[in-house]
């Protein structure tokens, strides 16, 4: 491609396709660039290569088959999604969830969280050429991935909320093997960050590269850890507390240059904090029930259906039409591992949805990323991408 | 940056602000505050909110496009364009409503307002086939370029299968970014020219 440079010097750039299936995109996204020798003159990024039509398939079922679905959006905290939609959905019915229920909640949300930036900080290592510390990350993660077998059954896709309430309790000993993997996980970011923190190689590759400043990140519409790393410390968690969070003592994590080092550095610190959280969230479970004895949502207990006309009729329309929100519009968000995680949920009174709309955190991010890869080098481009944790299966829906 | 943040304005006040827009409550929206304002004045709307000194929401979350022909009881125009919005300063969340009906399905692009509105208004012209009058590059972005139709429209099959031959080549993005830098493009290159830094590539190279 031939162009004239603003200073009028005719040069020939060299064009360039990164991905859809390049190994450092992690996932099925496409950059094309313009190299001016291994300087990105611009960039301009295309999605969709993991589009599964989500909003669509959700309009087709009932409100409780959107949850497998959600697992499928986020695929690295795949509780968030599920926690986030029913958190929504829960809003439109204005209900009280138990103690137990939310309580159990912050656990599934923190540890989500850590495994999250596990999945992205070793990742983002890897690409880096620092493979030890992939390892360091994904044993523990195992740990973590243990637990959600022995709670509902599936180590990925969980599935493991209703709207109203869990699919089911903990099992024995759920409380001491959270405390251990959590324990875990602390030791692997002690390790990791004594290998890294300092390193001549990880600095000079990280230190200012793919900055976003303040201003640029909150036009952008930046959430969650990418924001903070900008240097606004803005968190759900804090700012509209959901689920007790402003009980629980913990800080948010703020960087100050937006640069890659800031971004994975804010994760680090974060899954120090997710861990006070989950400690003093394990401290609180006490027994008791975990789904919400709303009749509109939760199925009576089989000592009533047995005996009682009514729980029966209540049994079988819940089973065989779902729950029914109330008719309106409802736009709920949660802080989940990337950003705000929002869910728009247009109901019209009937038992499936008849629109849902995703705000997924990491499209805002993935938007603004070709414009920051202006000036950078080639090599760049997979330790910026890798910061700012793009999902394809949240991003493409 | 890092302050708490502060207590917003409540949603009388907010309201009262978009009124003289031709701002009204949406009362759909039970859970959190929902304004309609007419077409005209959503640019200034969305202005008057980013740029407030009590409201300063600088956060455009999404775009969202609404199709209501088969809601029940609807009697109005046929789509709605949703704008979460949220300030990084204030504790306050409003949602901007459009309405439009289905035979002029034009909204003002609000791209050179919110940075998120450029790709977000792609998102909701290849869903919903909402056109944003001024968008500078307005393509499909979920579905690939030779989708026909909008798939989040009522009446668009959920089982019907479009194929797609090639892919786009995207060439006339990069060239409009780099005259966007400050570039002059002398020459285009062929779409196949392109190299792919793929694991395909390493293999092409060798046969």
């Amino acid at each position: 491609m031939r162009v004239k440079k603003p200073d009028g010097e005719i040069v020939d750039l060299m064009t360039i396709n990164i991905g859809p299936s390049h190994p450092a995109t992690h996932g099925t996204l496409r950059l094309f660039a313009a190299l001016d020798g291994e300087t990105i003159t611009a960039a301009v990024g295309e999605m969709g290569y993991l589009h599964r039509g989500f909003e669509k398939m959700v309009e087709q079922g009932t409100y409780q088959m959107v949850l497998p679905f959600t697992d499928r959006l986020n695929y690295c905290s795949s509780m968030m999604n599920n926690i986030g939609f029913c958190k929504a959905a829960e809003t439109m019915f204005g209900v009280t969830l138990p103690e137990r229920c939310v309580t159990l909640r912050v656990i599934l949300l923190e540890l989500s969280r850590m495994i999250d930036h596990l999945v992205c900080n070793g990742a983002n290592l890897v690409d880096l050429g620092a493979l030890t510390n992939f390892w360091y990350f994904f044993n523990p993660r195992e740990r973590v991935y243990a637990i959600w077998e022995r709670l509902c059954g599936a180590r990925l896709t969980n599935t493991v909320t209703r709207i109203g309430g869990m699919y089911r309790d903990t099992y024995p000993g759920f409380e001491q093997d959270v405390l251990a993997a959590v324990q875990v996980i602390e030791d692997a970011v002690t390790e990791v960050m004594g290998l890294i923190e300092r390193n001549r190689i990880f600095v000079d590759r990280t230190r200012n590269i793919g900055t976003m400043s303040a201003a640029g990140a909150i036009s952008a519409g930046w959430t969650g850890p990418c924001l903070r790393a900008s240097g606004v410390d803005r968190d759900l968690r804090k700012d509209e507390p959901y689920y007790g969070y402003e009980t629980y003592e913990f800080d948010t994590v703020v960087g100050t240059t937006g640069d890659t080092y800031d971004r994975i550095m804010v994760r680090m610190y974060e899954m120090r904090e997710s861990a006070k959280i989950v400690r003093q969230a394990v401290a609180r479970l006490k027994p008791g029930p975990i789904n919400c004895a709303d009749a509109r949502l939760s199925l009576p207990s089989r000592n009533h259906v047995y005996h009682d006309m009514e729980a029966l009729i209540n049994s079988f329309k819940l089973v065989y039409e779902g729950v029914r929100p109330p008719a309106g519009e409802c736009y709920d968000a949660l802080e989940a591992a990337n950003g705000e995680l929002g869910f728009l949920i247009v109901s019209d009174g009937g038992t499936n949805p008849y629109r849902i709309k995703v705000r997924p955190p990491c499209f805002t991010q993935w938007s603004a990323y070709p414009d920051m890869l202006t000036g950078a080098m080639l090599p760049d481009v997979a330790s910026s991408l890798g910061s700012i944790n793009i999902i394809a299966g949240e991003l493409d829906r | 940056m890092s302050d708490a943040i502060k207590p917003g304005l409540p949603a009388d006040q907010l309201l009262a602000l978009l009124a003289p827009l031709g701002g009204t409550k949406d009362e759909a929206d039970r859970w959190g505050l929902t304004v309609r304002v007419p077409r005209e004045q959503l640019r200034a709307a969305l202005l008057v909110l980013r740029d407030g000194e009590s409201t300063r929401m600088d956060q455009l979350l999404d775009v969202c496009g609404i199709d209501y022909l088969s809601y029940p009881d609807w009697r109005g125009q046929r789509f709605a364009v949703s704008y979460p919005l949220k300030s990084t300063v204030f504790r306050h969340r409003l949602t901007l409503k459009v309405l439009i009906e289905e035979d002029d399905a034009v909204v003002p692009s609000a791209h050179d307002l919110f940075r998120s509105a450029d790709w977000a208004e792609r998102e909701c012209w290849d869903q919903v086939g909402i056109v944003f009058a001024d968008h500078p590059n307005l393509k499909r972005l979920l579905n690939h370029h030779e989708f026909v139709g909008h798939p989040l429209r009522k009446d668009y099959p959920c089982q019907k299968r479009q194929k797609l031959s090639i892919n786009d080549p995207m060439i006339d993005q990069l060239a409009a970014k780099l005259t966007q830098l400050g570039y002059e493009v002398l020459e285009m290159p062929v779409a196949s020219a392109g190299l792919a830094l793929t694991p395909m590539h390493q293999k092409e190279t060798q046969s």
